[in-house]
């Protein structure tokens, strides 16, 4: 339900080695809004967006402390399955990444391994209202035979949303989606988002301070590792409580 | 400002939109002390200056706009940036009221017929007039500087315009009432004096931008409202 709590963080560190990554944050990331994490170049966003489906598990050097709740849940407890885990909290790279397959294979993909479907039409069904989701449908419908690594970067992303969508996630992960693209297909990106959070928590980390202001409904700077303000998007961006924030949304030398 | 933008012509940008706004109060101010003196001295010739001079301040305000929208179509201003930038337009504006209100008083010294009472009223609309643009200038000074102490002073200070213009009221009105033939004047007078009681309250709006732009929120309280002319009543009968 919209305002519900999705994801709650209590007191998470990340350490890469002796590197302290995240220092003791603390956030309530709400369901069916749009999060957006700003802040410098190595302050931890990718490593706390990471943390957040424990994509971070895969590195060797990394160590996370304190409890991620999803739905009320430590998604560290021993039982959890990571790999059950990332078909409810999906994610998305700053890099489009599709498979070496075809369009539809790539967002079938996720729907096969976790067997969410009974037949080949019920499959068909999800990979249609898959990628119709991620606004590429009408762009596809009659190529999806052809390799995804064929569609132009833009309509790349989407294929990337749209497979990340099809295991049918809560929360969707975003790290820089629209870094590599074009004003037009950042823009359908955008759109998508925003229809998005009609359905799910969507979380996304973006260096444009005019994407976060569009996009999202809540902002969470990070600084050097610290969650330094987080808030309503609006009050963030208008009247920001901590300098830092204030210096590192007006493009001032702090 | 102690912090730099990372680029400095933004910094360049909101100076120079600054130092446009202070021109515009440079000259308004010159203009209100100037229809001052044109009607207490009836100087024909400084009240024609006057008129000539809102041309100038008219063209600035539209400077400013043109600054201002150009510095939000290239910049994105954020926070305090941002607040300046919807700021700046107020203020502009703020000033072009206030210069009108010099023109008219301007305007009106000129109609105005010599005698005692335009002479006792006009030197009372001076002292009124130099007040207001102490407040003016003090708003001005906490614009620039974010300060939030001054520019709550300023809102306080417009009290005193208000209760100046009370008493002008009443002034005027048994003046009319005296004696049929002092309407005219009176007239022009009163409206001079509410002209002035209204920059008072352009000015407080000046004081407000300053509080907006330093806190990121306007003041809470209800300004302090002391014209109550609206609520005076005509008795013939007090007067005779
Ligand atoms: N695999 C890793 N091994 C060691 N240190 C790492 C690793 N990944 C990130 N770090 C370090 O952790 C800190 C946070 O990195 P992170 O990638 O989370 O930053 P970021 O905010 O996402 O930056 P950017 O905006 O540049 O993507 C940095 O100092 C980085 O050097
Ligand atoms: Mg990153």
């Amino acid at each position: 339900m919209k305002n519900e709590i999705k994801i709650s963080a209590k007191g998470v560190q990340v350490f890469y080695a002796d590197k302290h990554a995240i220092k003791n944050v603390d956030v309530e990331i709400k369901d069916k809004t749009v999060t957006a994490f700003i802040g410098p170049s190595g302050c931890g966003k990718s490593t706390f967006l990471r943390s957040l489906n424990r994509m971070n598990d895969t590195i060797n050097t990394c160590r996370v402390e304190g409890e991620i709740l999803l739905d009320g849940q430590n998604i560290y407890d021993p039982e959890v399955d990571p790999v059950q885990l990332r078909a409810k909290v999906g994610m998305v790279f700053q890099k489009p990444n599709p498979f070496p397959k075809s369009i539809y294979d790539n967002v079938a993909y996720g729907p096969r391994i976790h067997g969410l479907s009974q037949s080949k039409t019920e499959l068909d069904e999800i990979v249609e209202m898959a990628l119709r989701r991620g606004a590429l449908w009408e762009e596809v419908k009659d190529r999806l035979s052809e390799p995804g690594t064929g569609l132009s970067g833009g309509q790349q992303q989407r294929l990337c949303i749209a497979r990340a969508i099809a295991t049918q996630p809560e929360v969707l992960l975003m790290d820089e989606p629209c870094s590599a693209l074009d004003p037009i297909a950042t823009a359908q990106i955008e759109e998508l988002i925003n229809d998005l959070k009609e359905n799910f928590c969507v979380v996304i980390v973006t260096h444009s301070m005019q994407q976060a202001a569009r996009v999202s409904n809540k902002t969470a700077f990070f600084h050097l590792g610290d969650l330094v303000e987080y808030g309503d998007t609006e009050e963030l961006f208008i009247k920001p409580i901590d300098p830092r924030t204030e210096s590192y949304i007006s493009g001032k030398i702090g | 400002m102690a912090e730099k933008h990372i680029i400095s012509a933004f910094d360049e940008d909101i100076e120079k939109i600054q130092s446009t706004l202070m021109k515009m109060g440079g000259l308004v101010e010159k203009s209100l002390f100037d229809a001052a003196a044109a009607l207490v001295k009836s100087d024909i010739e400084l009240a024609r200056k006057v008129k000539e001079h809102d041309q100038v301040i008219d063209s600035l305000e539209e400077e400013v706009n043109i600054q201002t929208v150009r510095l939000i179509a290239l910049r994105s201003p954020a926070a305090t940036d941002l607040r300046y930038a919807l700021s700046f337009i107020k203020v502009a504006s703020n000033l072009e009221r206030i210069g009108d209100y010099g023109k008219n008083m301007a305007k009106r010294s000129l109609v105005m017929e010599p005698s005692l009472i335009t002479e006792q009223g006009s030197n009372s609309l001076r002292r009124m007039t130099k007040d207001v643009i102490l407040m003016m200038n003090n708003a001005l000074d906490a614009y620039v500087r974010k300060d939030v102490e001054l520019a709550e002073a300023v809102i306080i200070q417009d009290k005193d315009i208000d209760l100046h213009y009370n008493a002008l009221f009443r002034e005027f009105l048994t003046f009319m009432m005296e004696d049929p033939k002092n309407i005219t004047t009176c007239m022009h007078l009163h409206f001079i004096a509410k002209n002035i009681e209204r920059v008072g309250d352009y000015v407080t709006s000046i004081a407000e931008q300053a509080i907006y732009v330093a806190t990121g929120e306007y003041p809470s309280e209800e300004r302090p409202k002391l014209d109550t002319t609206s609520l005076t009543k005509v008795d013939p009968k007090s007067v005779s």
